[in-house]
């Protein structure tokens, strides 16, 4: 006893056992795949299955029977011709390149594998498809998750869009296995072979479990090898693509940075921090080692990743000993500079010089930034100062880059005097490779500060002496005012100042054009000097203000 | 590999030719013409016949006409166009030509 089923043949009505419907449906699905790519695909088609529908009416007749069993199918494919009979009589046109029969039965189609699935099989399918382990397609499906979850909507993407293999033709056409009877024998028989060894499987797992590492060693490596060949080929590709325009961009920059360097020249760059650690000569080693340490590996990355993917050898051993070779030297020489010019760093030293300021009457002081240019006798020479600019002063203001020289080095303090006498103590400090080299760079600056009655100029920075390198130079000033002294600072100053002048100029309404106002009180040291008239004008501007930020604290 | 590969190219060349001489004796149905085919040993299975038959009369050498038939669906029975017997005419004194010039070129061996 057979289960039939009702088949309808372009408007005629089979019954048909299950076996034979498989296949002849398997057939059907071969063929229409086999004329897909034909214009007339349709009416082929159709008079195929029409003159099927006639040869089973008549062997029903002749038989004298109801159902068409499996040989009855066979018959008529025989009859009818496997694709494998229609590829052979079309051989010849498509040796004359007018055949548009181009449908090849071992392309691959993708399909949701529901035979070997975790999810929804979607792994399984694109894996098939490659003809690679669906494990590295699971794998790169689990990495992706990582990112923001792209690869979950992907896989959603592909859950909705890939269809489920259903019919045995479509797992067949799945593997890209030939879909007439040989075929299906295949397919079979590769299921009795799974069968086999699952039971083969079964007898590994109870092996011991060095072996099993060993294995999966083995097995990790040969998977490997698989997965770059198949589908990590594309991804690795597109990895090497991506790596290449990066190494590319990032060579681009360096060489930019070191013509800007070398063509910036011996004058204009190498007075600028960190450059004027070290002499000229030096620097160029520094500039020289820096690029090549940088471009050596970016050269190598590139020349390996251009080799892997074009599989030519552009990068052999020779190529690759220079370049090791020309890479250590830099990083020795680099090493070595570094070292030497670290060495000039290591022992401190500071002087201390006390400076009496001429008392005022009022005792208030104006601090001002003396913004007259600080020129050498050779920068005076060179630009002939007395000829051109006789009667003049050169101001120096912030944008002249006389800032990039070297970091802030310049410091004021302001403290309590215990007597009437105000003074200003400096401090320089420097480093130096010993004690007395340290000094010696201490000494080796100017800085000049000026006093005008009530006036006192400071300078921005710190100048050091011709041929002095940057040792970390400093200057810490306490300026030392007996009590009520008022102080007013003007804002060019705020950067060398130790406290907030921008605060205090805020809460003063109008602002006082000179700076800020401060007052030297008993107890809390500087204060900010509140102008009571001008607070009691603006009521509501005051209201607003925090009481904290009513008296400003001295930042200590 | 190369024997089978003139067989069939020598097959491939007169097989149009056959077609079209079988039809062009009067309406003839797709298995009538299998059956001369598989007389003549030209043919081995029916479904290669089909595109062949769809592409004669793309070309416009056939015309079919719908027949009902008693035992499954209508059946097409094929007739020469007018092209189709111009076309023929043709094909016949090609024939006639390679008869002689094969006859000539093997005529000595025998």
């Amino acid at each position: 006893m057979n289960k039939t089923i009702i088949i309808n043949i372009n408007g005629i009505v089979f019954h048909i056992e299950e076996d034979a419907y498989d296949i002849l449906k398997l057939y059907m699905t071969d063929v229409k795949r086999h004329f897909s790519t034909s214009a007339d695909s349709l009416e082929i088609t159709t008079d195929i299955e029409n003159r099927i529908a006639e040869m089973f009416n008549e062997i029903l007749a002749n038989q004298n029977k109801q159902v068409i069993v499996e040989t009855d199918v066979k018959l008529v494919i025989e009859q009818m011709g496997t694709v494998e009979d229609f590829e052979f009589a079309e051989n010849d046109d498509r040796a004359a390149g007018n055949s548009t029969y181009t449908y090849n039965t071992e392309r691959r189609r993708l399909f949701r594998d529901p035979d070997d699935h975790l999810v929804s099989g979607v792994a399984a399918g694109i894996a098939n498809y490659f003809d690679i382990p669906a494990v590295w397609i699971r794998l790169a499906f689990a990495i992706s998750f990582a990112f923001a979850g792209s690869g979950f909507i992907l896989y959603v993407i592909l859950w909705i869009v890939i269809p489920k293999a259903i019919s045995r033709a479509d797992r067949m056409a799945m593997k890209g296995e030939k879909q007439d009877l040989k075929g299906f024998k295949k397919n079979f028989e590769e299921e009795m072979g799974m069968v086999k060894e699952n039971l083969s499987n079964f007898r590994q797992e109870a092996r011991p479990f060095v072996y099993k590492a060993r294995d999966f060693t083995g097995d990790f490596f040969s998977h490997l090898g698989t997965f770059l060949k198949g589908a990590g080929g594309l991804f690795v590709k597109l990895l090497c693509i991506v790596i290449l325009l990066t190494c590319f961009s990032a060579a681009i920059a360096l060489i930019v940075v070191l013509i800007a360097f070398l063509a910036f020249g011996k004058t204009d760059i190498f007075h600028i921090f960190p450059f004027n650690i070290v002499n000229y000569d030096t620097n160029l080693i520094f500039l020289t080692g820096g690029f090549l340490l940088l471009a050596i590996p970016l050269i190598t990355i590139i020349l390996l990743t251009i080799g892997f993917l074009f599989k030519n050898a552009t990068f052999n051993r020779s190529i690759g000993t220079t370049l090791l070779c020309i890479w250590l030297a830099s990083l020795g020489a680099v090493v070595y500079y570094g070292a030497r010019a670290t060495a000039n760093f290591r022992y401190g030293a500071r002087l201390s010089k006390t400076i009496n300021i001429k008392p005022t009457t009022n005792n208030t002081y104006y601090l001002q930034l003396n913004d007259a240019k600080y020129l050498t006798n050779e920068d005076s020479t060179r630009l002939r100062i007395k000829e051109r600019f006789n009667g003049m002063i050169i101001l120096d203001d912030d944008f002249n880059g006389n800032d990039m020289d070297s970091p802030d080095n310049v410091h004021i303090d302001v403290e309590k005097s215990d007597v009437a006498q105000p003074v200003l103590i400096e401090s320089f400090s420097a480093r130096g490779r010993n004690d007395e080299d340290a000094l010696t760079n201490a000494r080796n600056v100017t800085y000049r500060f000026l006093q005008k009655d009530s006036v006192l100029k400071f300078d921005r920075n710190l100048e050091r002496l011709d041929n002095t390198k940057w040792r970390g130079q400093e200057l810490h000033m306490t300026l030392k005012v007996p009590l009520n002294a008022k102080l007013v600072i003007d804002g060019k100053l705020d950067r060398n100042m130790n406290f907030n002048l921008y605060d205090c100029l805020q809460n003063n309404t109008p602002r006082n054009p000179a700076g800020s106002v401060f007052v030297m009180t008993m107890t809390d040291g500087l204060q900010c000097k509140i102008d009571t008239v001008a607070a009691a004008l603006k009521p509501d501007s005051s209201k607003t203000k925090q009481p904290a930020d009513t008296t400003q604290n001295k930042d200590q | 590999m190369i024997v089978e590969n003139t067989q069939t190219q020598m097959r491939k060349g007169i097989l149009e030719y056959c077609i079209l001489s079988i039809i062009a004796k009067g309406e003839t149905y797709a298995s009538d013409i299998i059956a001369e085919l598989k007389k003549a040993q030209l043919l081995v299975v029916e479904g290669t016949l089909y595109p062949l038959l769809t592409r004669l009369k793309n070309n416009g050498l056939l015309t079919y006409n719908w027949v009902e038939s008693v035992s499954g669906p209508p059946r097409k029975y094929y007739v020469l166009s007018e092209e189709g017997k111009l076309v023929l005419e043709q094909l016949d004194k090609t024939w006639q030509e390679l008869v002689y010039a094969v006859q000539t070129a093997i005529g000595d061996r025998k």
